[in-house]
């Protein structure tokens, strides 16, 4: 028997709920040579602002225990650009999902609407919450009331899906979670990374050119569960849930805690193939479980919550 | 490229802090390409290491590695008989002249991937130098092997334990100013934009080889870029590992 694996988010169906984190996958060529992007639940890209990002100064990145620092500085090529390698992706007939970056409301706006007429761009992902850029980004991710005006003002721009990435960054994630939600996202994608830094003490100066960074990999893991956890209760918009998952294993964790599909970073790096294992391990996990759905384990760890 | 379980044959001490790995696997890889190799089986140390391929075949894999920090530590303690898990080829490697002389220039461990590279010239009849500089003779490690590949050969030391005292790259210049040729190098940076400045100088091709720490190797997380001679930034492992020197020392 063969388990039923496709999710929904906003108006995507995906065959499974399993995809590439933002910024860890690049515009997917470099892992399509490791295993054919089909596979996938959805492709989602790198961080794209309207014009050309050089990116912050080396070094960029940091390792940290189980885990690692970055601060790439949302370096990409530009939305025209980045409109072409959309388009090359149209061929894996799985949905591609924009991250879309900026430092001002109309940036975030113009990449919209230079991708809106790319069909292979199937939806957005807002990104409020980057840590490694000076202006915008996270700053944008810390206050309701300016999630709310951006995310109406996209939400007016485009029918495609609308999916606000938030940040971990935050004393408490419900009030901006419910305003992207009131102004019209069709789903939610947490956590970005935890802004942090490390310092080298034999040369006695931070170990990253940008002095902080984003902490990512299996050490965040239990506070992204956590944020999953909390935000899935809520609001009624579908989680997508990451950070730290390295295995079937972890996101299953995630898939339990509320989330409706989930997403791979740091582990990319490590395991080129971690993708495909982990769709291939939430199917056996269910099959060996007796569910006949991934929908019928999701937020199921809340239910017994009580007993 | 594809990420498969290697079984170690061999890990045998070269030097101080040096050793030679041999896994079994064949591998088919252009010289100047690297592997990732996974060097823990927890989250801790999270990421593979970076090795240059010092020699691979159909059927084994061999990497020549210093103890330099954490990695390196730990996988100099796997055993014969250990399974690692390793991702490649990786990145763009040597181009081969199609013909003429090639004048093929090592600082310390930088002369690990050019091992294979000297076999890649030997088996298509080049006409070879190699020119092998470190900071003391015991950090030349391995030189009968790499003698026996070439027609020419010349070491150089910084305290001069062994060979001529001073700089790899003086014999470079020597080298060039007798025979001319396209250059390959691989060491530390000053040594490598010496050795570019010189062969500018002959008007000699040069290709370089360059390290960085990287996370994901295959080029989608863009953390180990360095400044091109443009000023825009370079992938070391996807752009590179080998770069024609123009493109990433300014002239």
């Amino acid at each position: 028997m063969t388990v039923d694996l496709s999710v929904k988010i906003g108006k995507l169906i995906l065959k499974n709920p399993v995809m590439p984190a933002s910024g860890c996958f690049g515009y997917g060529e470099e892992y399509a040579r490791f295993f054919n992007l089909s596979r996938l639940g959805a492709i989602v890209v790198k961080g794209t602002t309207m014009r050309p990002r050089p990116g912050n100064k080396p070094p960029r990145i940091a390792e940290t225990p189980a885990g690692i620092l970055n601060a790439i500085g949302l370096q990409n090529p530009g939305a025209e650009e980045a409109r072409l390698r959309i388009g090359q992706l149209a061929g894996y007939g799985i949905p591609v999902i924009v991250n879309v970056a900026g430092n001002s409301k109309e940036e975030y706006l113009q990449v919209i609407q230079t991708l809106e007429k790319e069909e292979a761009a199937s939806a957005y992902e807002i990104n409020v919450s980057c840590p490694n850029i000076k202006a915008g980004g996270l700053s944008f991710g810390t206050d309701p009331g300016v999630i709310y005006e951006l995310v109406s003002l996209l939400r007016a721009a485009t029918k495609k899906t609308l999916i606000v990435k938030l940040s971990p960054n935050v004393t408490d994630i419900t009030p901006l979670a419910r305003a992207a939600e009131d102004a019209g996202a069709d789903a939610l994608s947490l956590i970005n990374t935890l802004v942090g830094t490390a310092i080298d003490i034999q040369k006695r100066r931070p170990l990253l050119g940008n002095v902080t960074g984003g902490l990512s990999g299996p050490a965040v893991k239990p506070v992204a569960l956590h944020f999953v956890w909390q935000v899935s209760d809520a609001v009624k918009l579908p989680v997508i849930g990451m950070g730290g998952i390295s295995s079937a294993e972890d996101a299953v964790e995630f898939l339990l805690a509320g989330a409706s599909a989930v997403a791979i970073g740091t582990a990319n790096f490590v395991n080129p193939l971690v993708c495909p294992e982990v769709i291939d391990g939430i199917a056996a996990y269910l099959q060996e479980n007796n569910f006949n759905s991934v929908g019928e384990i999701i937020g199921l760890a809340k239910k017994g919550k009580a007993g | 490229m594809r990420k498969q379980a290697m079984e170690i044959v061999q890990q045998e001490k070269v030097g101080k802090d040096i050793y030679r790995l041999t896994l079994a696997g064949g591998l088919a890889a252009v010289p100047g390409q690297f592997v990732q190799v996974g060097v823990s089986s927890t989250a801790d140390p999270l990421l593979k290491r970076p090795f240059s391929i010092h020699y691979c075949n159909g059927s084994r894999l061999v990497l020549l590695y210093q103890v330099t920090g954490r990695g390196t530590n730990l996988l100099a303690a796997k055993k014969e008989g250990e399974i690692l898990e390793v991702t490649g080829p990786l990145g763009r490697g040597f181009p081969l002249p199609e013909e003429g002389r090639a004048v093929v220039v090592a600082g310390g461990m930088g002369a690990a991937p050019l091992y294979y590279l000297l076999h890649a010239l030997k088996s298509a009849g080049r006409d070879v130098t190699f020119l092998y500089g470190a900071r003391t003779a015991a950090a030349l490690v391995l030189q009968e092997q790499y003698r026996s590949l070439v027609r020419h050969y010349a070491a150089a030391t910084d305290d001069g334990s062994f060979g001529r005292q001073g700089p790899v790259t003086e014999l470079l210049q020597e080298e060039l100013s007798r025979r001319p040729g396209v250059v390959f190098a691989c060491g530390p940076e000053p040594m490598l934009r010496g050795a570019a400045a010189i062969a500018a100088g002959f008007n000699s091709r040069c290709f370089v080889s360059l390290e960085a720490r990287m996370a994901c190797g295959v080029g989608a997380c863009l953390g180990c870029v360095i400044p091109g001679a443009d000023g825009r930034y370079r992938r070391v492992c996807a752009d590179g590992p080998v770069f024609a020197a123009e493109e990433v020392f300014p002239a």
